[in-house]
């Protein structure tokens, strides 16, 4: 049957005294009790053309409709989401054969969260991680803190939830605030709590650790060790929580500001003293991309970016974060909206300002078809093609080859996946839509014995020919 | 310690050497069906053993190594021919073991990486001095050896000098592209190679293959290591046109038009061209005198200056491609070119041709080992041009290696000087010595521009 939605409003309501009123603080059994409403774990399946892969992530909810937040590193960003398929909801500790499914939302350019949301039967047993109280900018964790969270066993053992905690070590702006605990937390992508049972932030993955590894054979071997299903890193509520209200519009996660200022590279302390820019950090700007709005503005390769509408960039520990804080200045900011840059040119401070543009079609968003018989996904050729190819706009063409099947004519034949195909049967293919006619064309061809492409790799050419028969 | 006389010699096969030292000196050299055996040790005497110090760049730092080859004399002057990867630029000491275990100093006159060939001379003044004899083998016409033709290899493999083994021509035209080349040098673009069976081991490089009389059909090269008996040697025919060139001004200037071609194999249906015709271009590199006179991938070279070109397969290729490479430099090459429907005849002046490996330099006070980059290395990894160097080495806890410079970086500016040659580096680090001061770096790795301090 389906709550109505009074139904629904009326144990939200009831959920939300409990979460004030139902547990004393330090009763952790109590507090845990009801936090782990606030999780789920996700399954999905990521359709190639051969095969579906399931994926299984930790989400948290994020607010009342049912809508779930997913770590950035859930999904691959190059998976375009028509094949992402299926999304499974587990409540923790349920059977996992009761389930209820899910719809894919999109990724949040900012934060790199994914959006999911869950169908309505299950949004009565969840609590929003929002409706517990947070912790606010002025309550910062103080060092030796006891912080807990959550983590989720697999699916054979029905996710169920378990309990960890440990105590601060250190903060850290990277950019966000960020706790380092002495130990895991919580499985990344989960809510993080103080005893009280204040929501007091998320936990992030790719946190490594760095061990020396003996063996018989290796004697002392740095390695990093990273734990994919826990973490001892999070992020400050007061600076994630703006990121809970950010689902996407549509599911490809648009609007995407654009300013084509590419590979930005820190400007470390040394370099900044000798420059005489006192403690001022910045970003060197490697190349300002074709068409785009930095080049539009005047921007130039090798420019160190200073300051964003007037502020300078501030310095971070270590030097490489003031990236990602530009980068989510930018972030911040939609289409259209003007943004000043001060950069240092040689020795001269020049002023920029630009007008942010819709990014360009990227990867993900590309059009791409599988030819069976002949063994290959033939994909749009899209800006960001161009970039890595170093082809400028005038000479963007042909397909790329996606994906190329084992033992297939076309693998046979050597065409290997990122080949950029720009010849068939000896005729230049200037779109996608022409290439794809042309490649169908000799797919129905049952008559077929062979056909030629001409295809560039690490910019060199190659005629490979493929034997149908 | 070397031998005070020859009859001292520790074993009995340098006896018999020397003894036939005496009586290859004293009889000329009989009729070949009669004295197989004599032009063969004829051959032994001229067999050398090559010590090489060298100087590598790897580390940061200008370090040296040391190795072991092996050499053929090949002219009463004291020529030796034996392989680019033994002896080349980087030796800075080159002494010879003669087959009378005499050691002797030799200069570098030549090298061409290309075919995988040296040219040395014997200090003539000391061998002289010292009343040092040595005689010089003859070579053979390596175009008429065929597979299963027995041969010998003569060298010192693993440091065993004077080491004989035998084996067959295995196959007398072999094509394999190398992409390792010489020391990073490209090698083995224009000529095919011999295929042996006659064990070659590391220390076997720049000895001669011999034919049963003696004679030298081709230069030991390369092995598969851990494959059993797959060794290669460069022809004896290139080999003697390598000394003729090298002989004069120590270097070989070849033609460069661009063009990578690919094994016609069975596309000639596709092209509608007749059997055994045509050469196809698979790439042209970006730059080229091929790609400004707008050849493209796909294209087909019917002839080259008039004659007409068959590359059906890939060990016909190098034959080709060393057509164009004995082209004068700034040369008018008349192709004619099919493209589709079309024959083209397109305009293309010869360039000369260069290393995509630059020169290697040692910053000692920054602990920075530099390669300049070449024209090819920026057409190669699409760089804008040929500024700059590429850091080959740093050595802990040297400046370059505090600052974060590493290997693989392009340093493109040095206190906002443009490094477009690699003097204007050493003066810039010479001034560095003279008067330590911070130093700003910018440089590029995958084209990312960063930039470092160098501190003192």
């Amino acid at each position: 049957m389906k709550p109505s939605r009074s139904h629904l409003r009326f144990f939200f309501f009831v959920v939300v005294l409990l979460a004030c009123a139902g547990a004393r603080a330090d009763d952790l059994p109590g507090l845990f009790k009801e936090r782990v409403k606030s999780v789920v774990a996700v399954e999905f399946f990521t359709e190639s053309e051969l095969d579906r892969r399931p994926t299984i992530a930790s989400a948290l909810v994020a607010d009342a409709s049912g809508t779930l937040v997913l770590p950035p590193n859930a999904i691959n960003n190059y998976v375009p989401p028509v094949k992402l398929k299926d999304f499974r909801v587990y409540l923790p500790g349920r059977p996992a054969s009761e389930y209820s499914s899910g719809e894919y939302l999109g990724q949040d350019p900012v934060s790199g969260w994914h959006f999911v949301r869950v169908e309505e039967k299950l949004r009565g047993s969840l609590t929003p991680v929002t409706a517990f109280t947070a912790r606010d900018a002025s309550a910062e964790p103080s060092l030796g803190e006891e912080f807990w969270g959550i983590g989720l066993r697999g699916k054979d053992e029905d996710f169920m939830p378990y309990f960890m905690a440990s105590r601060i070590s250190n903060v850290q702006s990277l950019p966000e605030r960020t706790a380092i605990a002495l130990a895991e937390v919580a499985a990344p992508g989960l809510p993080v709590f103080d005893r009280a049972g204040k929501f007091a932030g998320v936990a992030i993955g790719g946190f490594g650790q760095t061990f020396v590894q003996y063996s018989r054979n290796d004697r002392g071997l740095p390695v990093m060790l990273l734990n994919v299903e826990e973490s001892s890193v999070f992020q400050l509520a007061p600076d994630v929580i703006p990121w809970l209200a950010r689902v996407p519009a549509d599911v490809s996660g648009r609007p995407i500001s654009w300013l084509g200022a590419y590979g930005l590279q820190p400007m470390d302390p040394e370099v900044a003293a000798f420059l005489k820019l006192g403690d001022q950090s910045g970003c060197v700007v490697s190349e300002v991309l074709e068409g785009s709005p930095a080049e539009t503005a005047g921007l130039k390769a090798r420019d160190i970016i200073l300051t964003v509408d007037g502020r300078p960039l501030p310095r971070f520990k270590p030097d490489r974060v003031v990236v990602t804080y530009f980068e989510r200045e930018l972030g911040r900011r939609k289409p259209g909206d003007a943004v000043a840059l001060t950069v240092l040119r040689g020795t001269e401070r020049v002023e920029i300002k630009a007008t942010l543009a819709e990014q360009p079609k990227l990867l993900r968003e590309a059009d791409r078809t599988y030819f069976e018989k002949l063994g290959f996904t033939a994909r749009e050729f899209v800006y960001g093609d161009g970039i890595v190819r170093r082809v400028k706009l005038a000479g963007h063409k042909g397909v790329v080859a996606h994906f190329v099947k084992n033992s297939s004519p076309a693998g046979t034949a050597g065409l290997r996946p990122d080949d950029w195909i720009l010849e068939v049967d000896g005729v230049e293919v200037k779109t996608y839509a022409e290439a794809i006619v042309k490649l169908a064309a000799i797919e129905a061809d049952t008559t077929r014995t062979e056909f030629v492409l001409l295809t560039s790799r690490g910019g060199e050419t190659a005629v490979l020919r493929v034997k149908l028969k | 310690m070397k031998p005070a006389t020859v009859k001292e010699s520790p074993t009995p096969s340098i006896t018999r050497t020397c003894t036939l030292l005496a009586f290859a000196f004293f009889v000329p050299v009989l009729g070949a069906g009669a004295a197989v055996s004599k032009g063969f040790n004829h051959l032994l005497d001229a067999v050398v053993r090559i010590d090489v110090r060298e100087e590598s760049f790897d580390a940061g730092a200008r370090r040296f190594t040391a190795g072991i080859g092996s050499g053929v004399i090949v002219s009463d002057d004291g020529l030796i021919l034996t392989n680019a990867h033994v002896a080349s630029p980087r030796s800075v000491e080159l002494s010879v073991t003669l087959a009378s275990l005499e050691r002797v100093n030799a200069t570098l006159v030549g090298w061409d990486h290309w075919t995988d060939l040296a040219l040395l001379r014997i200090d003539l003044a000391e061998a002289k001095r010292r009343g040092l004899t040595f005689t010089h083998a003859r070579f053979a016409d390596s175009d008429t050896l065929f597979p299963g033709q027995t041969v010998y290899a003569v060298g010192t493999p693993h440091g065993l000098t004077r080491t004989v083994t035998r084996g067959i021509i295995s196959n007398n035209r072999r094509y394999f592209a190398d992409n390792r080349g010489v020391k990073g040098y490209e090698t083995g673009l224009f000529n095919t190679w011999l295929q042996t069976d006659a064990a070659i081991n590391p220390g076997n490089s720049g000895g001669p293959l011999v034919d049963e009389q003696g004679r030298v059909v081709g230069i030991n090269s390369r092995g598969y290591l851990g494959a059993d008996n797959l060794a290669f040697a460069i022809p004896a025919n290139i080999a003697k046109r390598v000394v003729a060139d090298l002989k004069g001004d120590g270097t070989i200037t070849r033609s460069y038009i661009g063009i990578v071609p690919g094994a016609l194999l069975d596309l000639e249906g596709f092209y509608s061209l007749k059997q055994n015709t045509g050469l196809l271009i698979n790439s042209v590199d970006p730059g080229s005198p091929a790609a400004r006179a707008g050849l493209r991938g796909g294209d087909i070279v019917l002839s080259i200056d008039g004659a007409a070109v068959d590359g059906r397969f890939p060990e016909q290729l190098p034959p080709i491609l060393n057509i164009i490479a004995s082209l004068p430099v700034g040369y008018n090459v008349k192709l004619v070119v099919k493209r589709g429907d079309q024959t083209l005849t397109p305009a293309i002046v010869t360039e000369k041709l260069e290393s995509r490996q630059g020169e290697e330099w040692a910053f000692e006070k920054w602990g920075l080992t530099v390669r300049k980059v070449s024209r090819a290395y920026a057409r190669e990894n699409q760089l804008d041009d040929d500024t700059g160097l590429l850091v080959i080495g740093v050595q802990p806890g040297f400046p370059a290696a505090v600052a974060g410079l590493s290997r693989g970086d392009i340093v493109t500016k040095i206190n906002q000087e443009r490094i477009v040659t690699l003097e204007i580096a050493k003066a810039l680090h010479d001034a560095f010595v003279a008067k330590p001061a911070p130093t700003l770096v910018e440089a590029e790795s995958d084209r990312r521009v960063s930039l470092y301090i160098l501190k003192p």
